[in-house]
């Protein structure tokens, strides 16, 4: 049956006795996903595939071991102590979409709410070490998308990923953070707070169970299911080699439409953006272009004007680009001392940004 | 065939009045010293037979005995070797004993009967005056140091023969002028600084508040030029101050000429700089380290990540106290160390974080390992922190030369009368050094002012020391505009110096 080609056997992990077993797979470091769907193919069942690995006949030697080690009901008491529950292939909360990737997940282990269908979910991924116009730009793409009903999927990395969930998060609208770790770990660590909101208001999702730390060839396969479960992904910002451009390759195979946003040819954070853009990915300039072409009816009115006095805008027109205060103070004719305070009450009002002793005008947000 | 003669030893960076005692009796030549003699004192036996022998006196050849009293202090110094060898000289009856009793002798001999300039000269003629004796006798060099006490009388001697010839009656030395403390004579002015305007303010409200600063910054960017001549803006020593300091720089043997120091201290330690050296320290005869001889000055730490970490986390005691504390097996030694601290550092490993001309190479890991080691409590004490941009050649060639730092002192100067004026009855002489609750409560925070502290909580993630941080330069900046209530521009300000070093520039979120 082509169905059986393509995915796992029908009923994996279905009932209790599969359900342990999937739990003490999940938990075998030396499988990669390829090749347990292979052997499930073969066995069955996951009781058939755990007992193959338990006696020897397949898996590694470490994961051999391992597995006579392990002991179900343990990680079953982890994944409840940490709010996680266990969605297995063909279950009612396993999302469709990803029944059709050419190395399914077999189960995924998820925390809040269901993960989304495909229609209206949109990957926003890039660059962990991104600019601050990356880090705007990404956050205002989130915030939009969110509030026109679009789900936002990430991978809760700092930078480019972190902004688009908070994004998300501040319009109320739903977001997905696809780990690259155990489901209870939070990594970087940096990054608790806001897989604790994330939690609350959303979904997070990971392949691992409990404890399982974050290494770096895990991150590939977290970047195939992001790239599963979206109808079209966004690449905001990311280096020559980046991981966006991984997710990116995923989203082609499987059909997904993928944006990138350009840059100055010489920034290297522009370089995977570009190379997408050559590649025949859709060209982003604002998160009008994104809207319109995901059909997505515009919710956020554009931003109201900030009221701002005479001087402020006099001020923000000085500006064309990162200045320094003295620039800004001889255009208005007044003194440094009269205009640090009139930046920083710009800044507070998010209309500026500091970065090292130079002030740059923040893009409006809603632009 | 015995002597007695006033001496002093230096304990930290006080003069302590010793008897030294020289009997002569019989039996073969020796000199043996009694009283808990220090390694120079010891060092003195041999060096002073020579010296006395080239003065064309006489050496006794019998055993010659010195006690050095109280019995219970440690002395120690070079400046021991005159009162040593005038005992000597007076058991053996070659000085008349007139003169002897009413001056206290200090200083360092060399071989062939000089006196060579000694450190802490100062304090010793402060003992000597609060001892009740008329006068010093101390090396030529060092009259003008000595000359600073009042009702002292100063007798300079170039060597050991004219001392002999001054307690004979047949030379008087002249007069050590009592310089007018002179004009301080800095050698850099705020003048010469082209551009960063942003960091002259910050610096100029620094100086008004006594506010320790964080400059931040690519290499070139400036920032120890600008450190440099903080000391040039904070404002003038009062005599007092100028003692203290001259006495610490005395003992620590790095005073110049003689004579009052009028500048304030700038010290720049090196970051491979020791512990001992950064406090305090040594065997034997304590030194004061570099925080001391910044006193009422400037301590700039330049690379302040490459410092070890335990020579930043010793800076604690001094941030705090005003002093430190240097603990021997001898005893504790108190020294003053109270200074404005200027740290700077570069924004990331490879230093280019933020510059807009040059792309920084580090990766992100990195920046946070090395911001993390900016943190902590040596930072808590940091209420100005400041981004200094490098600036381009265009930059440069644009901006004017900066105001003198006469003119910014004066401004300097005022703030601080407010300042001491409103704490006179708390004992606090400015705003950095109040305790957090206590400058919440008497800033005089505007309605306005508080909105916006309010929302910089929110806005700017800012923590409860920060927000003390804040009030306080707020303050500052409020004292320096003349006004009674913290403004909103007053605080607006005061924010924009809070960058928090650990997320980089300010506040990300928005």
């Amino acid at each position: 049956m082509p169905a059986e080609r393509t995915g796992w056997p029908v009923g994996f992990g279905r009932d209790p006795a599969e359900r342990r077993a999937v739990l003490v797979l999940s938990a075998l470091r030396g499988q990669r996903p390829a090749d347990l769907l292979a052997l499930a193919r073969e066995e069955g069942t996951a009781v058939a595939c755990l007992a193959a690995i338990r006696e020897g006949r397949a898996g590694s030697e470490l994961d051999v071991r391992f597995s006579r080690s392990l002991d179900a009901a343990r990680i079953d008491g982890e994944l409840r102590s940490c709010g996680a529950r266990l969605v297995v292939w063909g279950s009612r909360e396993y999302p469709p979409q990803l029944e059709h990737l050419r190395d399914p997940p077999g189960w995924l282990f998820v925390r809040g709410a269901s993960p989304p269908i495909q229609s209206g979910t949109i990957a926003v991924v890039g660059a962990r070490n991104c600019s601050d116009l990356g880090r705007e730009l990404a956050r205002s793409f989130g915030r939009e998308l969110a509030a026109a009903g679009a789900v936002i999927v990430s991978g809760a990395a700092r930078g480019i990923d972190a902004a688009a969930h908070e994004g998300a998060l501040d319009v109320g609208g739903r977001t997905v953070a696809v780990l690259g770790c155990g489901i209870d770990l939070a990594y970087p660590p940096g990054s608790r707070g806001l897989l604790r909101r994330i939690e609350q208001e959303g979904t997070i999702v990971s392949e691992y169970p409990p404890g399982v730390p974050a290494e770096p060839q895990r991150f590939p396969a977290r970047n195939r299911i992001i790239a599963g479960l979206c109808a079209a992904l966004v690449v905001v910002e990311g280096r020559e080699r980046s991981g966006s451009l991984i997710s990116a390759r995923h989203a082609l195979e499987h059909g997904r439409d993928v944006y990138a946003v350009p840059g100055a040819v010489s920034n290297p954070l522009s370089a995977a953006p570009h190379a997408l853009i050559r590649d025949g990915a859709g060209l982003i300039r604002h998160v009008e272009d994104l809207l319109s072409d995901l059909e997505l009816a515009r919710v956020l009115g554009p931003a109201p004007p900030p009221v701002l006095t005479l001087v402020e805008q006099a001020a923000l027109d000085a500006m064309t680009g990162p200045v320094l205060p003295e620039t800004v103070a001889r255009a208005l004719g007044v003194t440094v001392a009269e205009v640090v305070p009139l930046l920083m009450q710009l800044e507070l009002k998010g209309l500026v940004r500091s970065s090292g002793g130079r002030f740059e005008p923040r893009l409006p947000l809603g632009a | 065939m015995y002597g007695r003669v006033s001496g002093v030893t230096i304990v930290g960076v006080r003069g302590h009045p010793v008897v030294v005692e020289a009997h002569i009796g019989r039996g073969l030549p020796s000199v043996s010293f009694t009283g808990l003699p220090g390694a120079a004192v010891h060092d003195a036996r041999d060096r002073i037979r020579p010296a006395v022998e080239s003065s064309g006196l006489e050496w006794p050849l019998r055993r010659i005995v010195v006690n050095l009293s109280p019995g219970n202090l440690r002395k120690d110094g070079p400046g021991l070797d005159l009162p040593v060898t005038m005992g000597v000289l007076a058991a053996s009856a070659q000085v008349p004993v007139e003169r002897l009793g009413r001056y206290a002798f200090f200083g360092e001999l060399a071989l062939e009967g000089s006196l060579i300039p000694t450190p802490g000269v100062l304090s010793a003629s402060i003992a000597a005056a609060s001892a009740g004796l008329a006068g010093i006798v101390v090396p030529e060099a060092n009259a003008g140091e000595a000359a600073l006490v009042e009702d002292l009388h100063v007798v300079g001697a170039p060597a050991l023969a004219d001392v002999v010839a001054f307690l004979r009656g047949r030379w008087e030395p002249g007069t050590a002028e009592r310089r007018p403390s002179p004009a301080p004579a800095h050698q850099v002015d705020f003048a010469e600084v082209r551009g960063q305007a942003q960091a002259r303010r910050a610096l100029e409200v620094a100086a008004a508040g006594g506010h320790n600063v964080l400059l931040m910054g690519s290499p070139g960017a400036g920032k120890t030029m600008l450190a440099r001549r903080l000391a040039t803006v904070l404002p003038t020593l009062s005599r007092s101050e100028a003692l203290e300091v001259t006495q610490l720089h005395s003992v620590a043997g790095i005073l110049p000429g003689g004579g009052l120091v009028a500048a304030r201290p700038f010290r720049a330690p090196h970051h491979s700089i020791s512990l001992p050296a950064m406090l305090g320290g040594g065997s034997g005869f304590v030194r004061p380290g570099e925080v001391s001889m910044a006193h009422h000055g400037v301590l700039f730490l330049d690379e302040l990540n490459e410092f070890r970490r335990d020579a930043l986390e010793a800076l604690r005691q001094p941030l705090e106290d005003g002093h430190v504390v240097v603990t021997r097996v001898a005893g504790t030694v108190e020294f003053p160390a109270r200074f404005t601290l200027v740290a700077a550092a570069n924004p990331c490993p490879c230093g280019y974080e933020g510059d807009p001309r040059r792309q920084c190479s580090c990766i992100t890991h990195r920046v946070e390992v090395y911001r993390q080691k900016l943190s902590g409590p040596l930072l808590d004490r940091i209420d100005i922190r400041l981004s200094v941009p490098r600036l381009s050649r265009r930059e440069l060639l644009e901006e004017e030369p900066g105001e003198a730092s006469e003119a910014i002192r004066r401004r300097v100067e005022e703030a601080r009368e407010v300042q001491r004026h409103r704490y006179a009855e708390l004992g606090y002489p400015c705003n950095a050094q109040l305790p957090g609750p206590l400058a919440r409560r008497l800033a005089r925070v505007s309605d306005p002012a508080r909105d916006l502290l309010a929302r910089a909580v929110d806005t700017l993630a800012l923590t409860g020391r920060g927000f003390d941080r804040a009030i306080k330069v707020a303050r500052t900046v409020a004292d320096l505009a003349g006004a009674a209530e913290v403004g909103s521009d007053h605080v607006a300000e005061a924010l924009s110096y809070r960058m928090d070093v650990a997320g980089g520039g300010l506040a990300r979120a928005g």
